[in-house]
């Protein structure tokens, strides 16, 4: 058996807490994905977690950190480990009727770290103003939606609006909840992202 | 649930990459030939993977349920229309056998599920993608799948603490907002747990992998992979 024998190459400490950050909010979002739903009134459809997780990630990982975390969430799915909704896993949820939404994710996280950190370090989401997160937020819902819609479309071979019906109409008043509940964790200023 | 599970058929004894090839091969003609024959064709090829993982498709129905439903809402969807003739059946066929195709694509790929340890799809990553990206995706994947049993613990923790101090009571963004807060917080604890370990065990760039090689057995399936693949265009 042939031996490696290169020299060790460290990863930096800073890298280290931020790749650690970014697979455990991946690992999160697998959680929400089985556990975290929650039922509201006037709606048949529970709330899941997952999209708040994508918010979050955009709002304390950043555009870059965000992007690896959501990376990873997709890719350990595509393997196989359960973590799409309702603890399903394979290739094939990528590219099912639900795949625009997942694809969409790691442009909404970009959206959103863009927009709160730029480009440079991390800066604290609390310090963003709440009218501006909110924007974002609903832009980046917008994201998911326009992609989720496009995607099931083509691929059930379903015309606009019906895509629609199915797709977006049952989910508005959860996935606005969302946002709200997103802007209260970032206000609450509890959770330090840097 | 769906998930990988030891045993010996030829699936199981396959390299993961020509696995993947036959999958993303038959994801691409399937999506291409939304026809009857290609379709007929295509549930043939997906008996014989379903057969050669031995996949239980009583489980994996069951796994794949909420997906399947809007599977089955899409073609009645697609049917109905406000006014004469209420129902167009040419529509509802065409959706019909739309969803049928993602059907399968789900089944191809319960079968990759259920025949791949995690570790050895680490293996077929970090030797596809080069360098430090392919490193991070790899190690990234093993700690997704350390911690997501125990994150999932703690919602449930969450959970159950909320509803003993009658927190399902309160109002629905109330609930979110703690539930979505707590789980943070507590992953971001974990996380820093995490990083000083890494560090303290000397978290590499360059850690030493499973070997994986190619069998006899992998150059067929992979030729299979391409034919599928190329159909696409035919």
């Amino acid at each position: 058996m042939a031996t490696e024998r290169n020299s060790v190459e460290l990863v930096d400490d800073d890298a280290v807490r931020s790749f650690a950050r970014a697979a455990v909010l991946a690992a999160l979002m697998g959680a929400a994905a089985v556990v975290g739903s929650i039922p509201i009134p006037l709606s048949p459809v529970p709330i899941s977690l997952g999209v708040l997780v994508v918010y979050l990630m955009g709002l304390y990982l950043g555009p870059y950190w965000g992007t690896v975390s959501i990376g990873l969430y997709l890719t350990a799915g595509a393997i196989g480990i359960p973590v799409f909704a309702n603890g399903t896993a394979g290739i094939g949820v990528l590219i099912g009727e639900t795949g625009g939404y997942l694809w969409a994710y790691p442009l909404a996280v970009i959206l959103i770290g863009l927009a709160v950190h730029g480009t440079d370090d991390l800066a604290d989401p609390a310090d963003t103003s709440t009218p501006v997160i909110a924007a974002v937020l609903l832009a980046a819902l917008i994201v998911i939606y326009g992609l989720g819609t496009a995607w099931l479309g083509y691929v059930l071979e379903l015309g606009a609006i019906e895509a629609l019906q199915l797709a977006v109409v049952p989910f508005v008043p959860g996935d606005l909840l969302k946002i709200v509940a997103a802007i209260a964790i970032v206000k609450a200023g509890r959770i330090d992202p840097t | 649930m769906l998930t990988y599970e030891p045993d010996e058929t030829l699936a199981h004894r396959l390299d993961p990459r020509s696995k993947l090839a036959v999958q993303i091969g038959f994801a691409a003609t399937a999506l291409a030939h939304p026809t009857p024959r290609a379709l007929l064709v295509l549930s043939a090829v997906t008996v014989v993977v379903l057969a050669a993982a031995r996949v239980s498709l009583r489980r994996t129905v069951i796994a794949y349920r909420y997906a399947l439903v809007v599977l089955a809402i899409a073609p009645v969807l697609a049917g109905v229309t406000i006014g004469s003739p209420w129902f167009d059946r040419a529509d509802a066929l065409t959706s019909g056998l739309a969803s049928y195709r993602v059907l399968l694509i789900l089944l191809v790929s319960a079968a990759y599920v259920r025949s791949t340890p995690v570790r050895d799809s680490r293996a077929a990553i970090q030797r596809t993608i080069p360098g430090k990206p392919g490193q991070l995706l790899g190690i990234g994947i093993a700690l997704v799948f350390r911690f997501l049993p125990v994150l999932q613990g703690d919602l449930r923790t969450i959970r159950e603490a909320m509803a003993a101090r009658l927190g399902t009571e309160r109002g629905t963004i109330d609930r979110i907002s703690t539930v979505g807060m707590l789980g943070l917080t507590r992953a971001f604890d974990r996380a820093d747990r995490l990083s000083l370990a890494l560090r303290a065990r000397c978290f590499a760039w360059n850690p030493t992998l499973p070997p994986l090689a190619f069998s006899r057995l992998d150059y067929p399936v992979l030729a299979f992979a391409l034919c599928l693949a190329l159909s696409a265009f035919y």
